[in-house]
This record gives C-alpha cells, sequence and structure tokens, in this order.
C-alpha cells in the first residue's frame, strides 16, 4: 500500500502540488517573460510550488544558467502584477532555474534535454514529472512534439504533459492535423490546450453562480431567457502584430476559441461531477449543438468589420489597413459579430449574440444574459418600467457580476427605476485574485484539464467557424466600415435589430 | 449607562439608520445593504476600540455581518447600554455604497446573564452567528455559556490566556460539548503546516516520513507556547498515521516576539535532518529538504487575517479538535 501524506489539511490548505519540472521551449520569449516567470514566481510566493520545482528554459539564444535567471529576475520584476517582490523568495526560486540553448529542428536537442532533465529530477527530487510548455510559433508545435516523441522524452517514470497555446490549427482540418501530430508522442489526456479565458476567475465563476446556486439554473433557459451578448473589446489595435494579425482576424483569433469557450462554458448542461472530463463533456456537447449556418445564412447572421482611421482624444489613429505590416487592401476582420443558435431544448430559438473587435471604445469582456421582461407591464408610466432583467458577468477589466432589476422609486407615485446588485472580486474577497495563467499552470501541475480545451471542442468551435470563414473568405467587403473608437459597423447593430434587440454598450 | 437596554428600541434604531443612509443616497443609486452572518465581538472596555472596529471593517466586504461588539466592564453593578451605526464602503466603479450594521454593546459583568436575551432576538435569521471572544476574563465568567450557547461557533486567542495547559483544558472541555471552536494559536499555524504538509507532497521526501524520530519544536518564549503543543501534537499524530513514532523536543532560543514559533526541525534517529522550517530575517521562512533551501514569506498574522480564516470555515474542524485533545494531554504531560 503507498504511503499518503498524513498531513493533509483540505479545509485549509490549498491544492495539492506534486514535484515536477517545466521545460519551456520559447524561453526567451514575450509570453515567458510578461506572463509564465510572473505567474510561476508568484506561484512560488504563495507557497504554492514544491521546493524542488525547476523550469528548464530552451531557446536559440545562447545563454547561461545564470544569465537567464538574471534576465528572468528583471522580466518577473516588471511584469508582477499587483504583488510585491521578494529579493529572498526569488532567490530560492531562481536556484531552481535552468537553460539551454538549442535549435528545435536539431534531433541533437532532444538528447542533450533528457540528459539534462534527468540531472535536474537527481538534484531537486522532481521525481520524473515533466510539464512541457511550448510558448513558441505555432509552426514548431509539431516539430518540438516529434523531437520529443523521437528522443522518448515525451515518456518517461513520472508523468508527461504538453501545454499549448493557440491558435490550435487555422481551420478544422489543420487543427485535427496538429492533434494527430501531438498524438504521435503524447495521449490525449496528456495535451492542455491553454485558453486563458477559462482560467479568469470569473469564468470559474460562471460554474459556481450556475451549479452551486438553486435559483439561477431554473431560469436558464428558452423559457426565461431572451437573449445573450458576450462581447470582447479591446480599445488597442494590432501593436505591431499587424502581420500575423491579417491572416488571423477576429473571428479565429477570438470566436473560435476564447467566446465560443465562454459561450459553452454559459450554455453547457451541468454536468454529474466536477471531475475534468465530465465538464469538458458537457462543454463539448454544447459546442456540438451550436447550430452551424447554411452559406446562404452567414451573411444575414454574422458581420464582418475592419476598422478605419479616426482622431481619438487629440490623437489621429491609424486605419488597420495604416498600420505597419498590413497590406493597404487587407480583407482581415478586426470585428466580427455572429448570431449563434444552440440546437437543443434547453436554448432553441434563443439568440447568442458573440461580438469582438479591435479600436472599440474601451477594453471589456462581458457576458449579459438578457431575461425575457414580465410579461405584463401593470405599471404605467415611463418606458423604464419594462426594463428587462440583465445578468452581467464582467471579465475584464473588473471581473464581477451585476444583477439589474426595477425597483418602486421612493415616492407616493408607483415609478420604477433600475437598480444593480453588483459583486465585484476585487473588492468583494479582501486577496488578490490570481491571474489566470497561475491558475491554469498549477492546473497543469496539478493534472486538472478542467479548464484546458480538448481536441473534439476545438474542432467542434472549427466547425462552426469555418462555415463562417469559407464565406467571408469568398466575400469582398467594403472595408474599411467603422471607425477607430466607435462599436464597431451599423451592421452589427442591424443584425440584432432585426430580431428587436440592441447591442449593449458596456 | 442605562441599566438595561431593549432590543426592540434597537431594531427600531437600525430600520432609521438603513432610511438615513438611503436618503443620503437618493437621486443616485441607493445604498446596498450586504449580510452574511451575525458576528459577536465580546471585548474588554479597555480594548482597542479603534483596533477592533478597523479589524471589523475590513472584515466586511468579504463578510458582511451584522457586528455586535460588546465591551465589558468588571463591575458588579448590572448596566447595559447601546448605539447603533453602520460600516459602509464604496466597491468599485463608485457607484452605490454597501453598508453592514454595527451595534455596539456595553455592559457589565454582571449584567452577562441578561446579554443573551438581549443578543438573540438581535442576531440576522437563517444566517450563523459568530462569536469572537477577544477577552479570557469573560470567556471564564460563569455566566459566558449562556452568551457562548447563541453561537455556531466561538472563536478565541488561547496566547492570551496565559498558561497553555490550563487554557488548553478549557478548550477541550468545550469542544467535549460538541462546539464549533476556533484557538488564534491553531489558525497561526496554518501557513507552518501547509510548508510542512507540501514537503510531504513529494514522493522522495514522503518515503523519508516513517524515518523521522525527533520532532524538534522551537520558541522564543521561556516555555512552550500554545502554538508550540499545538504543532507538536499534530506532527506526532502525522506521524503516528504513518506508521512512526516521533519524539517532541521543545527548545527556547532568541526570536522574534511576536511569534509563537520560530523553528521545526524533523530528525532522523542517527541526528540527520530530514526536513526544517525556520524563521529567518525580514518576514521569510526557509524551508530546507533534501539539500534543496527555498523561502516562503510569512509575515506575522493579524486579527483581520485569522478571523478571516476562521469565518471562512463555518463548520466544525476535525483536523484542529484532534489537535487540540493531543495538545491538551501533551501540555499535561
Amino acid at each position: 500500500m503507498s504511503l499518503e501524506n498524513p498531513f493533509q489539511d483540505p479545509l485549509r490548505f490549498e491544492r495539492r502540488v506534486p514535484e515536477c519540472a517545466m521545460v519551456i521551449f520559447g524561453a526567451h520569449g514575450d509570453l515567458t517573460k510578461r506572463k509564465l516567470l510572473p505567474a510561476l514566481y508568484r506561484l512560488a510566493y504563495e507557497r504554492r510550488l514544491d521546493a524542488g520545482f525547476a523550469v528548464l528554459g530552451i531557446s536559440r539564444t545562447p545563454m547561461t544558467d545564470d544569465l537567464f535567471r538574471e534576465k528572468m529576475c528583471a522580466s518577473v520584476k516588471q511584469f508582477l502584477e499587483d504583488s510585491p517582490f521578494d529579493a529572498d523568495v526569488w532567490t530560492a526560486f531562481a536556484q531552481g532555474l535552468f537553460y539551454m540553448p538549442g535549435d528545435i529542428d536539431n534531433p541533437g536537442l532532444y538528447a542533450a534535454l533528457d540528459a539534462r532533465l534527468k540531472e535536474i529530477e537527481a538534484a531537486r527530487h522532481t521525481g520524473g514529472n515533466v510539464l512541457f510548455y511550448l510558448s513558441t510559433q505555432p509552426s514548431q508545435y509539431v516539430p518540438i512534439a516529434q523531437g520529443l516523441g523521437a528522443a522518448n522524452v515525451g515518456k518517461g517514470q513520472g508523468w508527461r504533459r504538453i501545454v499549448i497555446e493557440k491558435p490550435f490549427g487555422h481551420d478544422l482540418a489543420s487543427a485535427r492535423e496538429l492533434s494527430d501530430q501531438l498524438h504521435k508522442a503524447f495521449e490525449e489526456s496528456e495535451v492542455y490546450r491553454i485558453d486563458h479565458y477559462l482560467g479568469k476567475e470569473t469564468v470559474q465563476n460562471i460554474l459556481a453562480l450556475r451549479f452551486g446556486n438553486g435559483i439561477f439554473e431554473p431560469l436558464w433557459n428558452r423559457r426565461y431567457v431572451n437573449h445573450v451578448q458576450i462581447t470582447a473589446a479591446e480599445s488597442i489595435g494590432v501593436e505591431g502584430r499587424g502581420a500575423y494579425y491579417q491572416e488571423a482576424g477576429s473571428l479565429r483569433d477570438m470566436i473560435q476559441n476564447h467566446l465560443s469557450q465562454v459561450m459553452a462554458t454559459i450554455a453547457m448542461e451541468p454536468s454529474a461531477t466536477f471531475r475534468p472530463n465530465s465538464v469538458r463533456d458537457e462543454r463539448s456537447k454544447l459546442l456540438r449543438s451550436i447550430r452551424i449556418m447554411k452559406p446562404e445564412e452567414v451573411l444575414q447572421n454574422t458581420v464582418a468589420g475592419q476598422y478605419g482611421p479616426a482622431h481619438i482624444g487629440g490623437e489621429d489613429v491609424p486605419g488597420f489597413r495604416q498600420e505597419p505590416g498590413v497590406k493597404p487592401d487587407a480583407q482581415t476582420n478586426t470585428y466580427a459579430a455572429v448570431t449563434f443558435f444552440v440546437d437543443n431544448w434547453r436554448w432553441a430559438g434563443v439568440p447568442f449574440y458573440l461580438r469582438s473587435g479591435k479600436r472599440l471604445p474601451k477594453r471589456v469582456t462581458e457576458i449579459a444574459i438578457q431575461f425575457n421582461a414580465a410579461p405584463l407591464a401593470i405599471f404605467n408610466g415611463n418606458e423604464v418600467n419594462t426594463a428587462p432583467n440583465l445578468l452581467i458577468l464582467r471579465i475584464q477589466p473588473e471581473e464581477g457580476i451585476s444583477l439589474k432589476f426595477l425597483s418602486k422609486r421612493p415616492g407616493s407615485g408607483m415609478q420604477l427605476r433600475p437598480v444593480s446588485m453588483d459583486f465585484n472580486y476585487g473588492s468583494s474577497f479582501g486577496e488578490r485574485s490570481p491571474t489566470a495563467y497561475e491558475t491554469l499552470l498549477l492546473d497543469a501541475i496539478i493534472g486538472d484539464a478542467t479548464l484546458y480545451t480538448r481536441q473534439d471542442m476545438v474542432e467542434a468551435s472549427w466547425n462552426v467557424v469555418d462555415a463562417i470563414q469559407h464565406v467571408w473568405d469568398a466575400t469582398k467587403f467594403e472595408f474599411p466600415n467603422y471607425a477607430a473608437g466607435t462599436w464597431g459597423p451599423q451592421a452589427a447593430d442591424e443584425m440584432l435589430a432585426r430580431r428587436g434587440h440592441v447591442w449593449r454598450q458596456p | 449607562m442605562g441599566a438595561t437596554i431593549a432590543p426592540d428600541r434597537i431594531l427600531h434604531e437600525m430600520a432609521d439608520l438603513w432610511v438615513s443612509l438611503g436618503k443620503q443616497g437618493e437621486g443616485e443609486t441607493g445604498v446596498l445593504r450586504a449580510c452574511s452572518m451575525t458576528l459577536v465581538v465580546a471585548a474588554e472596555e479597555s480594548d482597542d476600540e479603534q483596533a477592533i472596529g478597523e479589524t471589523l471593517a475590513a472584515l466586511m466586504p468579504e463578510h458582511p455581518s451584522r457586528a455586535i461588539v460588546i465591551r465589558f466592564r468588571a463591575e458588579d453593578r448590572r448596566a447595559l447600554s447601546a448605539r447603533v451605526f453602520a460600516q459602509c464602503w464604496m466597491p468599485f466603479g463608485h457607484r452605490q455604497q454597501i453598508c453592514c450594521e454595527q451595534i455596539e454593546v456595553t455592559a457589565s459583568d454582571a449584567s452577562l446573564p441578561d446579554l443573551a436575551a438581549v443578543v438573540l432576538p438581535l442576531k440576522v435569521p437563517d444566517l450563523p452567528v459568530i462569536l469572537w471572544c477577544r477577552s479570557p476574563r469573560v470567556f471564564r465568567l460563569a455566566a459566558f455559556p449562556l452568551l457562548s450557547a447563541i453561537a455556531q461557533k466561538v472563536v478565541i486567542d488561547s496566547n492570551a490566556f496565559g498558561a497553555p495547559a490550563a487554557a488548553m483544558q478549557e478548550l477541550n472541555a468545550l469542544v467535549a460539548e460538541e462546539r464549533s471552536l476556533a484557538d488564534f494559536s491553531w489558525t497561526r499555524l496554518t501557513r507552518w503546516r501547509e510548508l510542512i504538509a507540501q514537503i510531504f507532497e513529494n514522493k522522495a521526501q514522503l518515503a523519508n516520513l516513517p524515518r523521522v524520530s525527533e520532532i524538534g519544536v522551537t520558541y522564543s518564549s521561556s516555555t512552550p507556547t500554545a502554538s508550540a503543543y499545538y504543532m507538536a501534537a499534530w506532527l506526532v499524530d502525522g506521524f503516528q498515521k504513518a506508521g512512526g513514532a516521533a519524539r517532541v523536543k521543545f527548545a527556547s532560543t532568541p526570536g522574534p516576539a511576536d511569534r509563537q514559533l520560530n523553528r521545526i526541525d524533523l530528525r532522523a534517529q542517527n541526528g540527520e535532518s530530514i526536513a526544517s522550517v525556520g524563521l529567518v530575517e525580514g518576514q521569510a521562512a526557509e524551508i530546507r529538504v533534501g539539500g534543496l533551501t527555498s523561502r516562503a514569506v510569512l509575515p506575522p498574522l493579524t486579527d483581520y487575517a485569522l478571523m478571516r480564516e476562521e469565518l471562512s470555515i463555518p463548520s466544525r474542524d476535525p483536523v484542529f479538535e484532534r489537535a487540540l485533545a493531543a495538545a491538551a494531554r501533551l501540555a499535561l504531560s
């Protein structure tokens, strides 16, 4: 019988974290500096990592372990959000940071990696457990997985897991091809496709709100919900990523992954348990239930947009086509709005409006669930008396939940006014919320894939998005069709107006 | 000070308070009333009023409550008085204040038997009552059980009780009555315990666990603190569960006066160090295990941090209760 740790106290302690080493490919890249190392340091600061936890960074740049530690120290100091930097904690954490330069196309790299991991395992008691994190260009995912597989580094004494960032392919066929290649070295259960939206506290809180309370779930269906709006707006443009972005666009970059996953979390059926595959099965089922648009339905139920130049706050803002690296006649959608319907008993006939865009008036991500108005307006007076109830789940910048309802205005008359009941993560819980990367990295180390995307989920959402993308690819749009700093093209308002709805302005 | 206070009058004053707060917010979006429990604080009249107020204010956003602060005066004459006010804070967006009620009661020791009848109608229906007793003297008053009987959970700090052995016998007696109890001397150990538990999440270290034969518990006071007894008892229990048997060695060394524990050493029969966790300079703890050294931040915990942890555990805590029983035996031995 294996010995159990007798000191655990689940009532008071955080989740149990096993020993492991983490290998970061692309260790000199932006994601590693801005997100991964600050998140790992923060986990160390919070005493969430094993004492022997080790990071082995790999990139082309020649560097010693010490120089890597210095560079990472500077990054952590620069990009650590809402947290103090503690030199002592860093010094101890940095003892577990290692680096090896190498070219991912060179098979010798993987043999060297295997040897280095064995050294680290012996020195830091990492138990043979390895988390590979591919913080590289997506085109390098397959060569790395193949290299790990060929050198047999993808298997070992402990567990092996591989984390990849979006995009998971650029369409259904390429997503399948990527999964097939990854599966040559890793089982699907070892592949962790990260979607940092799912790591946000409010997205996780959707599950708590829906399935931890008895009062919402009875209302969560076509009988009471009028429609759902999911908005992910960015106020910035492409910020130097024009060349990449013009190949992706908002539909692929946001709606296929982040917003589809958020929609699945909002609309999925309750899972029987909170085990990773149980929750992911339900998300997957929901994604497969989204009605795939016929070609002739696409332009009625979707809107592609691209921002043009504008003058905002005394500053000239370039249009997308004026951004560096962007073709002057680019047909890229920097804005995408779609109307989805879910073909199941719970949601039949309820529109789910998803929109995402760049250079919109503000940075905000939220889900607004609009309930049906009271069946009879008995309080005559003004039109506010029939204002619908709204449940708003804010994902960023301030994570929280608001419920809007009507209340009687004090006085002798029967005047109603909308009031808001707000719950805010930042102010309602005294401590800082972990960042999405802290949550997701810890989940990967623990082996909890609940918030990670599975192959069937990726394929289901590509299936829906491909139907739109094919029509858009064959359409010549009159771009630009919205000015930077506005809420998107007029056509997006008209899309909702056809069903008697209006976009919320968050 | 009046001889009595009428709960009805206090409730009426609270209703007036909400009307007044509502008027202040008129034309805006009003105030939001929030409540998740009744929190009764029993303190000495000489206790730092400002510190209590600040702790409650800090707790309110996460644990909004109707707070009833009872300040006791050692006096034989029966005397009670009360006032009500609100604790409000403005959450994000600066649109709407959230407010909680606070009732301050001043009472003589002699009026303690009357207090249960005052608190009972003032508690918020359908929500738990937590009693935070900051005074060992009040805890030991003969009529205290009348007040504590209303609460689902009683929170105390045995560090203020003087002799830990006697305090632990008293607390153990309360737990034996099936009462939910919390002791800050135990709560202060959570981070220490978590560090030790994390050491043995590593399978290589877990295999070493049965080798531990001596538990060194070091503190800076002249005699073992309640926290030292708790820690030793909890560790002994853990090693027993793992099939081992370790003896405890208490020791006193110079260290920060505001800490109840300085260092934990786990050693094998031959004196080899299996693992250690010790305070180092500043607010850090150094963890040494298997030739590796790491550091974690381990700041002294405020009443707010301690209370916040206890309020998040409304039910009985079996790990604490087992540790308390074992610590009480250890302190007597």
